[in-house]
């Protein structure tokens, strides 16, 4: 118990005195999210709205798809971006691999389909009405289309936040295509494994507190934003 | 010459290949006020939906000002406005559901102050209502704030379903204030459908009927629904009403045809005349509306719990002596029966 709690103590001191090897995986943890975050939002929201919105042949099969990978293992994920970014993939020329480039586009496909099917469900849940509404108080069809968007916004925000907490605590792909390399590609997650198995607790509770700082302070400017708007 | 509003031409709707709708021809003129009366789901909603050129229809066409015009036309976008039975307010202020078709049209600069103004019109303080949550409403205030959406536009047309369906006492007059100001301020025309009779039959230009997606006219119809059995006293057929008296039409092209008996031909007499092949209905007269276009009175008479409606003059009605609550005999030829299809 001593160790858990001496951990703690020590994390307190990392974080507070700045200890450059785990800021520097909290540095590579936000930008590999905040950029595969922002791919997954620019292309999952448009093609949820698609999804939710517009009947066309094939949806359902398209949905039950968009369905089962939200159940992605993020280590089949890592496999498939290693194989793809490796010397000998189609992409290996591009020379992502063991970047945080690399990470970010294995974190996007597991995300991507998270902010799809949630961006869908709010869609699809949409009252009636308010297409009706909308047009009789003179939208046109782009103004139809951006004003629906911000009628659902709380449940793509609900999306985001369920895609950015899978991207945020997955460790697969970071390990695989990043390869957890220190100072370079070593994010929290990738981080907290390998301290655990050196037997390091504090730098790895120190990173899990920063975790769960992260994922805090996200939910509060969330909730504070919904309050707002 | 101002051309008319609509033109109404040969139209029918659909819905997963379901006719729900048949309108061979309507007209609305400039500020008029046009009432559609009819039961659930008997297509008034899609058509205020077609007028307001929200769907396209299956067929036929409608002429807005002459021309004809489709969804998202810029003819019609900033022009005609609807009000649904449910209001749908946005996720936003009150102020912000308002201002928001104000936006659209590029009117930004007295927004304020026309917000204020169209709240005013609906009885609404803005000082106290403007700011406030669209889920920070009660039903009837909702309602409300959904008409001073549209009221602040000042359409040239506003369709309104049900606008005081679902609401209190007090909201129903301000709604009744606030449409009879934009037709007398601003000429706004207005198709309204709604079961409120009384008021329709007070402000409205022309009030129609509408049965499973058709017009019957401007006259009130009766709709007796069947099923119906060959009565043993005479040729006709009848079906039992619930106080045990028997409504009779002539042979029913199927047991469960719908029976149309138009209120014209239907006689309130405060004795039985015995006048044979006739069918003569002892009810109570439970409601009394004065059209104000015609002068006629149209009285409701409750023969057990079935409501017929009949057609009286001025004159007639003076020599009646008829009040509600009074007991009544209602008269009409089974042959003046027509059948719905």
């Amino acid at each position: 118990m001593d160790f858990i709690t001496g951990g703690f103590i020590k994390a307190f001191e990392l974080l507070l005195w700045g200890d450059r090897e785990t800021y520097s995986a909290v540095y590579a943890t936000l930008l590999v999210s905040t950029g595969s975050m922002g791919a997954s939002l620019i292309l999952g929201i448009p093609f949820g709205f698609l999804l939710g919105y517009h009947p066309f042949k094939g949806k359902r099969h398209v949905r039950t798809l968009v369905d089962t990978l939200l159940a992605l293992p993020t280590v089949f994920v890592g496999l498939m971006v290693y194989a793809f970014l490796s010397r000998q993939g189609p992409l290996g020329e591009m020379g992502l691999l063991f970047t945080l480039r690399g990470i970010a586009i294995g974190q996007t496909i597991l995300a991507l389909p998270i902010v799809i099917s949630l961006t869908a469900t709010a869609v699809e849940a949409m009252d009636r009405h308010l297409r009706i509404t909308l047009i009789s108080l003179g939208a046109n069809r782009r103004q139809l289309l951006f004003s629906s968007l911000w009628e659902v916004r709380y449940g793509i925000v609900a999306a985001a936040l369920t895609a950015y907490g899978r991207v945020m605590t997955e460790v697969g792909i970071s390990m695989m295509v990043g390869g957890n390399i220190k100072w370079h590609t070593r994010t929290i997650t990738t981080a907290i494994a390998l301290e655990t198995n050196k037997g390091l607790f504090a730098t790895g509770i120190a990173l899990g507190l920063v975790l769960i700082f992260i994922a805090l302070f996200v939910n509060v400017s969330v909730s504070f934003l919904k309050r707002r708007y | 010459m101002n051309p008319d509003i609509y033109q109404i031409e040969r139209l029918t709707h659909a819905y997963n290949g379901n006719p729900v709708l048949r309108i061979d021809a309507l007209t609305v003129r400039p500020a008029s006020i046009i009432g559609i009366i009819g039961p659930n789901g008997s297509g008034k909603s899609t058509l205020l939906k077609l007028l307001a050129f929200i769907e396209k229809p299956a067929s036929g066409r409608i002429l807005f000002k002459g021309v004809p015009a489709e969804p998202f036309a810029e003819s019609v976008r900033f022009q005609v406005t609807l009000l649904t039975q449910e209001p749908y307010l946005m996720k936003r202020s009150v102020f912000n559901n308002i201002a928001y078709g104000l936006k659209l049209r590029g009117n930004g600069a007295d927004v304020r102050e026309r917000v204020m103004e169209a709240l005013s019109w609906v009885g609404l303080e803005g000082d106290q209502f403007a700011g406030r949550r669209w889920n920070e409403l009660s039903g009837g205030e909702s309602q409300r704030v959904a008409l001073a959406a549209r009221l602040v536009l000042r359409p040239e047309v506003l369709l309104l379903d049900e606008p005081t369906a679902s609401v209190d006492a007090a909201s129903v007059q301000m709604i009744k204030d606030a449409v009879f100001k934009a037709k007398k301020e601003w000429g706004t025309s207005l198709v309204i459908a709604s079961h409120d009779w009384p008021w329709l039959y007070e402000i409205c230009d022309e009030v129609r009927h509408m049965f499973r997606g058709r017009f019957f006219g401007t006259c009130e119809q009766n709709i007796l629904f069947g099923p119906w059995q060959p009565a043993s006293h005479n040729a006709f057929w009848g079906r039992q009403l619930s106080d045990g008296q028997i409504a009779e039409v002539p042979a029913p092209p199927s047991p469960d045809a719908v029976a149309v008996i138009p209120s014209a031909p239907i006689s309130i007499l405060t004795e039985p005349k015995g006048t044979p092949a006739v069918c003569c209905l002892k009810g109570t007269v439970s409601r009394l509306i004065h059209e104000h276009r015609s002068g006629d009175i149209v009285a409701t008479v409750l023969v057990g719990t079935t409501p017929f409606t009949a057609r009286i003059t001025r004159n007639a009605f003076r020599r009646s002596d008829l009040y509600p609550g009074r007991e009544v005999f209602i008269e009409y030829k089974p042959c003046a029966v027509t059948w719905c299809s």
